[in-house]
């Protein structure tokens, strides 16, 4: 019986591991680029609170969960573009705008939740459903754990190796670590600073959006205001632990998937301590991480710096 | 702008809005005391900034500090305002705010001198943790059982900051003023501060001349942290009275992005801080009267954050001609 819990146990939290890690990983990879091409995009946070809400009033409306990713999509891209034309084309300072994008979009989401729903936090029927994998879910313990889950969550981490490959093996890779490394260098040899920044910004804001609407459809089934929690934030701190590389920053979003679910796990298994104490722990986890394996941060040069090309 | 049109989508005349903005942010005494009262915080958190911005460190978790510094005023005010002479007192809890601001930096700043590991990751988190901490303690340890909702006792009013005579703002103000001029003296004209702005400009060049850049890089986060500190003992002291779980005003989500706009100029912070709070006062007035969520004040503020930081660009371009 002892041994029968135990399982279940350990099928929960690693389901539930998965779950957690897919909103910060998608965010993360996208966040990967980002940086990688120079831009430090405190906005993720927003842009995951706008994507949540966005994709949550669709899907309501219009009775249909696709519609509410499609659209959560298209805002993802919007933010993207309004960060990148502030950014990239009139060079204002990173930091500034990515707060105030979050400032912005929390708050738009709050107002605009209270003008829609008033009171009310609807709960939204249908979604978070799962697909289950033949076979495969049948292996003991794992199976229901790693094939039985949300489509987006399999579309996350099978996108981690083909991240890993436009990074580090196609022409497109290349130019977005040039681009961050030496702009001036790459715009010398042909490459367009603006556009690819453009498109890492782009795939940022997409890959933020989506996480968020798969926190309130595929996780969830309902929004509030404040669902995002920070985790925006941690997209930063993963991609940072990863070291750009995609395949490191998916270690780095199982780590603090496996910290959440540890969380919830502890609480249900009655082991007494406060949740807020052990909410602290993920943030603990990370500074010891850091301490330990990322003594030397070794930030892409051009991270945070505007490209005006006709400053020679 | 955009504002009216979001207005007007919600079926609001932006006009009455923006009118009664102004009205009661600005034209009534109450608005002005309530925006200056409220620009304090702001002013001593922009001041640490200041700071460690002039130097190229970013302390991004002002907001973890702020609460350290305030969950140990109110910890610690309610017996040590038995035990004390008032004055002494005082300046005993401000101590133990500025202490606790710069704990909660100490770590980042190690870091970052030792190792250089990024302080906007390391800050941030530690920001985290203290936000879960505080509440934490404040539903265990330092709770004071009397009361349902989780709070510190509370400081009875005779122990609280005093006022500025003839007004009702407390002396807070003159406090925050005094340190975001006197920080920006600092930076302007003294050598720590010529060694922070060297370090702006070019880390290397600052190595090479002789400077310790670990040691100014733990100066620069210390001074921020402390002064965050500060500002939450000082919020405490005065105007809350006690400390609860979950109390999180954010001011470094605004002070943050302030003092870039203000360009690192402390003059310029005080116009700036002003106008943010009126935008907040008058957003909370305003909601009561007309139906508007009060969310719609943080809209605008990110509205106008993003707007200024454009109009930046276009003033560049116009004063390169």
């Amino acid at each position: 019986m002892n041994a029968l819990f135990e399982s279940a146990l350990i099928t929960a939290i690693c389901a539930s591991t998965l779950r957690g890690t897919t909103p910060i990983l998608l965010a993360a990879l996208g966040e990967a680029y980002a940086e990688r091409s120079g831009l430090l995009n405190l906005g993720i946070e927003g842009m995951m609170v706008a994507g949540a809400f966005s994709s949550f009033v669709v899907a309501l409306k219009m009775n249909s969960l696709f519609s509410g990713f499609v659209f959560a999509a298209a805002v993802g891209l919007t933010m993207g573009l309004v960060f990148g034309i502030l950014t990239i084309i009139l060079g204002v300072n990173q930091i500034v705008v990515g707060l105030g994008l979050t400032i912005f979009a929390r708050s738009m989401c709050s107002f605009l939740h209270r003008v829609i729903f008033g009171n009310q936090f609807p709960i939204l029927f249908g979604a978070g459903g799962t697909s289950e994998i033949p076979l495969l879910s049948q292996v003991p313990v794992i199976g229901q754990a790693l094939f039985n889950q949300h489509w987006l969550v399999y579309l996350t981490f099978s996108m981690v190796p083909i991240m890993y490959i436009l990074m580090y093996k196609t022409r497109f890779g290349l130019r977005v670590r040039a681009v961050g490394e030496a702009p001036r260098a790459a715009d010398a040899c042909g490459v367009s600073v603006y556009r690819t920044r453009f498109y890492a910004i782009l795939l940022g804001g997409l890959l933020a959006s989506l996480g968020g609407a798969f926190l309130a459809l595929g996780d969830l089934a309902f929004f509030v205001p404040d669902m995002i929690m920070g985790r925006g934030y941690i997209a930063i701190v993963v991609v940072m632990l990863g070291k750009w590389n995609p395949v490191r920053v998916c270690f780095g979003g199982l780590l603090f998937g496996f910290a959440l679910a540890l969380t919830s796990a502890l609480q249900v298994a009655g082991i007494k301590i406060s949740p807020d104490f052990i909410l602290m722990t993920p943030y603990l986890v990370v500074i010891v991480t850091l301490v330990l394996f990322a003594r030397s941060s070794n930030l892409p040069s051009a991270l945070c710096i505007p490209y005006q090309r006709e400053n020679r | 702008m955009t504002g009216s049109i979001i207005l007007l989508a919600i079926g609001k005349n932006p006009l009455i809005y923006f009118g009664l903005l102004f009205t009661r942010g600005m034209g009534s005494s109450l608005g002005v005391i309530e925006s200056i009262i409220k620009m304090i915080p702001l002013l001593i958190i922009s001041s640490g900034l200041l700071a460690c911005f002039s130097a190229g460190l970013w302390n991004i978790g002002t907001d973890g500090q702020f609460l350290i510094g305030a969950m140990l005023a109110g910890w610690a005010a309610p017996w040590i305002s038995n035990a004390l002479p008032y004055p002494a007192y005082l300046i005993t809890i401000a101590l133990l705010g500025i202490l606790g601001g710069m704990a909660w930096i100490l770590l980042p700043a190690v870091l970052k001198a030792r190792y250089d590991i990024n302080e906007i990751i390391t800050t941030l988190m530690m920001s985290w943790v203290a936000v879960n901490l505080v509440t934490w303690l404040v539903k265990g340890p330092i709770n004071d059982l009397s009361t349902v909702p989780a709070q510190t006792p509370l400081i009875p009013s005779a122990y609280r900051l005093p006022m500025i005579p003839f007004t009702r703002i407390h002396v807070g103000l003159i406090i925050g003023i005094a340190t975001l001029l006197g920080i920006h003296w600092i930076i302007r004209k003294t050598t720590l501060g010529y060694q922070f702005r060297v370090m702006l400009m070019n880390k290397k060049a600052a190595m090479h001349a002789g400077m310790s850049v670990p040691h100014l890089t733990v100066y620069g986060l210390l001074i921020s942290g402390g002064l965050a500190g500060l500002a939450g003992a000082g919020d405490v002291l005065a105007v809350k009275g006690l400390f609860q779980g979950n109390w999180n005003p954010q001011y470094g989500m605004t002070a943050i992005p302030l003092v870039f706009l203000a360009r690192l100029n402390g003059w310029a912070v005080i116009p700036l801080a002003f106008f943010f709070s009126f935008l907040a006062i008058g957003g909370e007035f305003v909601a009561r009267d007309l139906g508007v969520p009060v969310f719609f004040v943080h809209v605008l503020e990110g509205l106008t954050l993003l707007f200024f930081a454009a109009s930046e660009y276009f003033e560049k371009k116009w004063m390169h001609r």
